[in-house]
């Protein structure tokens, strides 16, 4: 058995730190200069896109005329997909997880769908953005920062064409050299920072605020910033690389790079510096490439004509017209595997694994020890597996450990299951056909169902099945983007009928086959909808179960009825409104009401009671129509009465009084409203009426029948309420009680007499004396003046209550109740009540 | 011109959260319930407001739908706004705004009018960052509101979900306003959905929730909703039930006078979200204020929490003896003679003054209670609903209400004993109905004409003969209950002294049936306890003669807590009476409610505001 050249042969060192250059993948492309292009990679493995730069000089015959295409790559260099672009000249291009972003100087941008490269939407930064222009862009997963000619920066989230929000002011006056972007996930604020070059300092900004770090080294012609957002690397114009603690308090090097800057041909100012993981800091002109240690020194490597660097977590990937290559700080784990001379329990695992094999008894010794840490020698031996490249060491590192884990009592092999299952996924995806380098750091960096997406924008829908299954993940976002895919591509098929109900039945059967439950079809349907395939959209809508993804793909097809009923259905009143605002704002008010006038079928009845109240808020002359078509008379009238309560002009209440009378009128079993409501009509009217006969020198619109009476009774104007008591027939005992309660709050204690005598009280007398006794100040005297006409029985309560405790006791005695004389006597305050009552207690013996 | 200066937004006079904050804190209760710890709820809401809050970034100005004050202090104080960056807070109401902040931030419930004067207010101060955060979610009506008035573009529009809220230890709440109105008047069913959205919430909280039975036909919606929406979680370890009562199955429990202490607060002096208004002195005899404070009513304050279940009869009584045992402790302080003694005392002294607070506080409450218990109106009401809901002599009952309209009683009094009146004896006959309306109208305004056109809607005051499905009810759930001793009693039906509320005995009906046949004690209730509910089963004629349909869904194993959900409110009686049930040792009962009503805000809500002054 040959084993392949050591691991350790990739490795070189920089004052005592290891690094490593794997050799990944031999290019399967034909881009002779790189330097031609503008030039996106993507993150953690991801492919490469190239786009001719147009500002840059052709060579004639060099290149094909017209308009330039986007070209994209997987790392190994095999054409993925080629898009067309013919807006204004991009100037940037950036991949996020699932998409490549492309921007033009006119700050419009378009998100291209790599599984279907004609796909892209397209959204602008505004108008505000497109009026100045684009200077230069940088973007992170979620969003991107714009500097535009006014040289503002503006944030812009989401991708989804939302508001730009522009970063605090710049004061910048001319163009910056250099500048970059802090993404929110890597700031201190959780927001986006700016970092810019101008003059001799560095500014930051963020939404609120900018920060000049008063620098004096600058002005500064690159910036970078390592992955974890907290340390920066300038270069100087006058040549030196300077790297620094992101708030700039913290000097961390300052490297000379006059050698280079002299032997590079041109202006001689490095093109690119990009941060190799947080370790190292790695600078190129044109093909040369040069990595930094903090104390100045040095490895090169040249890749000529030119070469693309593309940061990532944990190193650096080099991207040549011939090679791909991955640069990085040789990890702890194969550190302390592979060091030469290592002592790590993990390297004499490694090491007893070859003497076992060999039957050699050191293996025994060698085990022995490290018996205290062999548990740790087993992890790290794992850790290591997961840090090559080479499949052959995986496996023997994987063995070292399984032979560890054999001396072991208790290890959970839980690691070890995950590292095997993660290395075949890593490895399957690497295979050059794949194209994805991705390390097992990175994997972790990013997560399964990103590395899922990302195979599925390349349509390796098979592959991306297996690894989320291998994974145990739910396989629902590939079985969607199969189905879509498989729709997308029998498009090209002109028979219908048939080949509806077989495709939907295939994605029906695949879905059950191989997906859990709650699959959503409703995206599916949209996919198919938009493919023009309307009968397959309908037919897979009928397996969504969720109304709420149901109903907009419907109101899109057009399917108004089916779209209601389904809101209805779902129980969420917003879906119904939804629904109702798309219809009342599609449909001629006819065909709207025809819709819900069908619906005296009780299935739509809560979307018509929604659209009232809707309407009652939003728009009454909706309102009215639908009353009015509908025959509602009763609300109607109601909705009068309320439009009169909420005007404050007297004869506009009285018109709308009027209005619902006669819309209570015209329904069979309102007369009694009907007659109310004129009523209330005519009660304003009279009020009005009485304001102006008296010249104004009251005010009774707006008062109640009682009210006006008790008003007017207070005011001395007795015939007109006794006007207002005929005209509105109110009954004896309740004018009684008027009367009774405006003569005791004007005192007119005469009047109450005269009125008490009058004729037999229909309410009695008792409420004389009570009410007299709840005025405050109560009117205990007056009160008592009534007594005598109550009910025997009660009377000497009633006397009692106004403190004439002898008057009380006599009308006990007269009624020869006994008992009562002597509760009296019990409660009779001491003094002279008592001693009245006490009296005729005397008397009577 | 000095009204529109007043009719400006003003700043926030008070911190939201009442001055009881430091009480709640000060005394927490060592709680002997169990069942789950409803805290996760409260601290779910903090959570989503705090990460709603962080989005934004920078200093904001807070602007506060008022109908949200109540609600929000219950889960968040304005300390920990201020933490989140909030720098001032204003009322939401009309006018512009004073900002001095780059964000503005206004928290509303998703209404049309709120979202009018936002736009009016972003439009008055221009170039800043705008954020909705709508309770508790955003709708497509703000949405389009927003944009007819052309400002969506500035604004961002986000959500705080802020769904069931835990008053107390045993009772959530979602603390909406005017639910039954929108249910069963306007027929809009978006609280359902909201309530829906809840429990879904609740059950990832705290499990699933295996058994479902709703009666009346919103309740059943509610039940399929929940169903639909059921989260993919374990069964829970407390929760086996969850029973869902319609408010109208049982129109006539909030039509009658709550005779418990905290439900005659509620009907006199008036809870708002568990907050209720008080002189300051009552709090703090030193102070010199003259504005009502508001003061947190929870079961932290150790006598509350004995006295607001009980009948209102009793109270003084128990208050008195209280007061007689803290003069004794304090009188104490004279006769200690040893110094370990005086330490016990001291340890105590604590204690006492915060029992003594207490005690201030709900003597003065009783106080305003008493003279209201002894007038005229308040007796005549009384008299006239017991013998209504007994069934006693309609006709005398009828007039006793026409006497109460003519001496002008409060018309919210008056037309509850009316309603009372018409569910129990099947409507009133349609000549003394029509006077009564029409001396109803004359009395307290004509615009109160659509109420009762609305009341008719909804069968609370209809013409006889109608269908009266509480007469049949009486016996079969012994609504009746002549031998209730209001000091110690041994049936739920002394919460109204005599009345047994028919909602919560459709709950016994399904979890505690010995109740219903009047044996709920000891052994019985305690293996009632153990076993799997029954469900209406057995009582199936009695509970299909209420109104609205009902559905019974799922099973499992008995873990003895019932979650029981209210929609369209409950009252504090109702509580109580669940509360009753809880203590006798076996299930043990959750409310869950949209909102906490009483006969009047019921009837309110079923009006249209009173009409403008005119000009």
């Amino acid at each position: 058995m040959t084993l392949p050249i050591s691991p350790t042969a990739t490795w070189d060192t920089i004052e005592n730190v290891f690094y490593r250059k794997e050799d990944v993948y031999q290019m399967a492309w034909k881009v002779p200069d790189l330097s031609d292009y503008l030039v996106a990679v993507g993150k953690n493995g991801g492919p490469v896109a190239l786009m001719r730069d147009e500002r840059k000089f052709l060579l004639l015959g060099k290149h094909s005329a017209g308009k330039p295409k986007i070209q994209v790559y997987t790392s190994s260099g095999r054409l993925i997909a080629t898009l067309s672009w013919e807006l204004a000249p991009p100037v940037l291009l950036h991949f996020t997880q699932s998409t490549l972003v492309v921007l033009s100087d006119e700050g419009t941008y378009r998100l291209y769908d790599l599984s279907s490269p004609g796909d892209y939407s397209q959204f602008t930064l505004g108008p505000d953005v497109a009026d100045l222009g684009v200077v230069s862009a940088r973007a992170w997963e979620d969003g991107l920062v714009v500097l535009t000619g006014g040289l503002q920066f503006v944030e812009a989230r989401g991708w989804k064409g939302g508001k730009v929000a522009p970063l605090a002011l710049s004061g910048l006056t001319e163009a910056p050299l250099s500048w970059a972007i802090t993404p929110p996930e890597q700031s201190m604020s959780g927001h986006v920072e700016v970092v810019v070059s101008t003059g001799s300092t560095v500014l930051t900004i963020d939404s609120l605020e900018r920060i000049d770090q008063r620098l004096s080294k600058g002005p500064f012609s690159q910036i970078a910033i390592s992955p974890n957002g907290r340390f920066s690397a300038l270069i100087t114009l006058s040549g030196s690389l300077w790297v620094v603690s992101s708030d700039f308090a913290r000097n961390l090097s300052e490297v000379d790079l006059s050698k280079f800057v002299e032997a590079a041909e041109g202006t001689g100012q490095p093109d690119r510096v990009e941060w190799c993981g947080d370790n190292a800091v790695v600078v190129a002109w044109g093909g040369k490439v040069v990595m930094f240690g903090p104390g100045g020194d040095t490895l090169e490597y040249d890749y000529p004509p030119a070469v693309v660097l593309a940061g990532e977590v944990d190193g650096l990937r080099i991207i040549s017209s011939s090679t791909c290559e991955v640069l990085q700080k040789v990890p702890d784990a194969s550190l302390a595997v592979f060091q030469p001379g290592s002592e790590h329990p993990a390297a004499v695992l490694y090491d007893a694994l070859d003497h076992f094999e060999r039957k050699s008894p050191k293996a025994d010794e060698a085990i022995r020890s490290i018996r205290p840490d062999l548990a740790r020698a087993v992890d790290t031996c794992i850790e290591a597996a997961g840090r090559e490249w080479d499949v052959t060491w995986q496996r023997r590192l994987l063995k070292a450990a399984q032979f560890g884990r054999a001396f072991l009592d208790l290890y959970n092999p839980g690691d070890f299951v995950a590292m095997a299952q993660t290395l075949k996924v890593l490895n399957a995806v690497r295979y050059y056909e794949i194209g994805i380098p991705i390390t097992y750091d990175q994997y972790n960096a990013g997560s399964p169902a990103s590395l899922i997406t990302r195979l599925l924008t390349r349509n390796l829908h098979l592959l991306a099945l297996r690894v989320s299954q291998h994974l145990g993940l739910r396989s629902d976002a590939v079985l969607k983007h199969w189905a879509a895919a498989r729709i997308a591509r029998a498009k090209s098929d002109p028979r219908d009928g048939d080949s509806n109900t077989q495709l939907c039945e295939a994605i029906v059967d695949k879905f059950e086959q191989e997906g859990e439950k709650g699959v959503s079809y409703a995206e599916i349907a949209k996919k198919a909808w938009e493919a023009g395939r309307v009968r397959l959209a309908t037919m897979l809508l009928d397996h969504e179960p969720r109304a709420a993804e149901q109903v907009p793909l419907l109101l899109q097809m057009k399917q108004d009825k089916i779209a209601l009923e389904k809101a209805v259905d779902s129980g969420d009143t917003d879906l119904v409104y939804h629904v109702l605002l798309r219809l009342h704002a599609s449909l001629s008010p006819g065909d709207f009401f025809h819709l819900l006038d069908d619906s005296i079928s009780p299935q739509l009845a809560p979307a018509v009671r929604l659209l009232q109240i809707y309407a009652r808020e939003n728009d009454r002359q909706l309102l009215r129509d639908f009353y009015y078509q509908d025959d509602r008379r009763t609300e109607n009238a109601c909705l009068e009465m309320e439009e009169g309560g909420n005007s404050s002009n007297p004869e506009e209440r009285v018109e709308h009084l009027k209005a619902a009378s006669k819309f209570f009128s015209e329904h069979k079993d309102r007369g009694f409203e009907a007659k109310m409501a004129d009523d209330a009509a005519r009660l304003l009217q009279l009020e009005l009426q009485y304001e102006r006969e008296l010249e104004h020198k009251f005010i009774f619109a707006g008062l109640t029948v009682d009210d006006l009476i008790t008003r007017l009774l207070v005011e001395g104007l007795g015939k007109r309420a006794e006007h207002v008591r005929s005209a509105w027939k109110v009954p004896d005992k309740r004018w009684w009680w008027l009367k009774l309660k405006a003569l005791a709050t004007t005192h007119n204690w005469d009047g109450l007499e005269i009125f008490a005598k009058s004729k037999k009280s229909p309410i009695g007398y008792e409420p004389f004396v009570t009410h007299l006794l709840a005025l405050t100040p109560p009117q205990p005297t007056y009160a008592a003046s009534f007594v005598a006409r109550c009910d025997a029985k009660s009377r000497p309560d009633l006397y009692a209550l106004c403190g004439q405790w002898g008057k009380a006791a006599e009308s006990a005695k007269e009624r020869n109740d006994k008992p009562k004389l002597d509760e009296l006597k019990r409660r009779a305050p001491p003094g002279l009540p008592q001693r009245e009552v006490e009296e005729v207690i005397r008397r009577q013996k | 011109m000095a009204t529109t200066a007043a009719a400006g937004p003003s700043r926030l006079p008070l911190p939201a959260p009442s001055s009881s904050a430091s009480d709640t804190t000060a005394a927490p209760q060592a709680t002997e319930r169990i069942g789950p710890d409803v805290g996760v709820l409260r601290e779910l809401g903090k959570q989503a407001l705090v990460e709603a809050l962080n989005e934004v970034q920078g200093s904001k100005t807070l602007v506060l739908d008022p109908a949200l004050a109540g609600p929000l202090g219950l889960v968040i104080d304005v300390a920990s706004l201020k933490h989140h960056g909030v720098d001032k807070m204003f009322w939401l109401e009309p006018g512009p705004l004073s900002v001095q902040t780059r964000n503005v931030v206004w928290l509303c419930r998703p209404k049309r009018a709120h979202m009018l004067v936002i736009a009016d207010q972003v439009r008055s101060s221009p170039g800043l960052q705008y954020t909705i955060l709508c309770v508790p979610r955003v709708t497509e009506l703000c949405r389009r509101v927003l944009e007819d008035e052309g400002v969506a573009g500035d604004v961002t529009l986000a959500e705080f979900k802020l769904e069931l809220i835990p008053i107390e230890d045993d009772v959530l709440s979602l603390e909406l306003d005017d639910v039954a109105r929108d249910i069963y008047l306007r027929g809009d069913d978006t609280p359902i959905y909201y309530a829906s959205l809840a429990l879904t919430t609740l059950q990832r909280a705290f499990g699933r929730i295996p058994r479902v039975i709703a009666k009346g036909e919103h309740a059943k919606k509610l039940a399929a909703l929940v169903q639909k929406n059921r989260p993919e979680v374990d069964p829970s370890e407390h929760i086996d039930s969850m029973i869902i009562i319609d408010r109208s199955v049982d129109w006539v429990t909030p039509m009658c006078t709550q005779l418990t202490y905290e439900g005659m607060l509620d009907e006199f002096i008036g809870i708002k979200n568990a907050h209720i208004e008080v002189d300051p002195q009552v709090l703090d005899p030193a102070s010199t204020q003259t504005k009502k404070r508001k003061h947190q009513l929870a079961s932290s304050d150790k006598l509350f929490a004995d006295i607001r279940d009980l009948n209102f009869a009793v109270v003084g009584a128990r208050l008195s003896k209280l007061a007689r045992r803290l003069e004794g402790d304090f009188g104490g302080a004279k006769a200690l003679k040893s110094v370990s003694q005086m330490k016990d005392f001291v340890g105590k002294l604590g204690g006492l003054q915060s029992e003594q607070q207490s005690l201030r506080l709900h003597t003065a409450l009783t106080e305003k209670l008493m003279p209201i218990t002894r007038t005229e109106e308040f007796n005549k009401t009384l008299e006239a609903q017991q013998n209504l809901v007994a069934g006693y002599d309609p006709n005398a009952q009828l007039a006793l209400i026409e006497d109460l309209l003519c001496q002008q009683a409060p018309m919210s009094a008056v037309l509850r004993s009316a309603v009372l009146m018409s569910l129990t004896t099947g409507g009133i006959k349609p000549k003394p109905l029509e006077a009564f309306k029409r001396d109803f109208l004359q009395t307290y305004g004509y615009h109160h004409l659509p109420l009762l056109v609305a009341l008719q809607d909804l069968g609370l005051l209809l013409k006889a003969p109608s269908p009266a499905p509480f007469v049949g009810a009486r016996k079969p759930f012994r609504l009746i209950v002549d031998d209730v001793d209001d000091a110690s009693p041994n049936d739920i039906s002394y919460v109204y002294s005599g009345y047994a509320p028919l909602s919560v005995r459709l709950v016994q009906a399904a979890t505690q049936r010995s109740a219903l046949t009047g044996d709920a004690k000891g052994d019985v209730v305690r293996m009632e306890g153990k076993r799997p509910i029954t469900g209406f089963k057995g009582m199936d004629d009695a509970v299909a003669a209420l109104p609205g349909a009902s559905s019974d869904i799922g099973g499992g194993k008995a873990h003895g807590t019932t979650l029981v959900f209210f929609l369209g409110g409950c009252t504090y009686t109702e509580i109580s009476a669940l509360r009753f049930m809880s203590k006798l040792g076996g299930r043990q009962y959750m409310v869950a409610t949209s909102s906490i009503v009483n006969g009047n805000t019921l009837i309110e809500s079923f009006g249209d505001p009173a009409p403008v002054p005119f000009q």
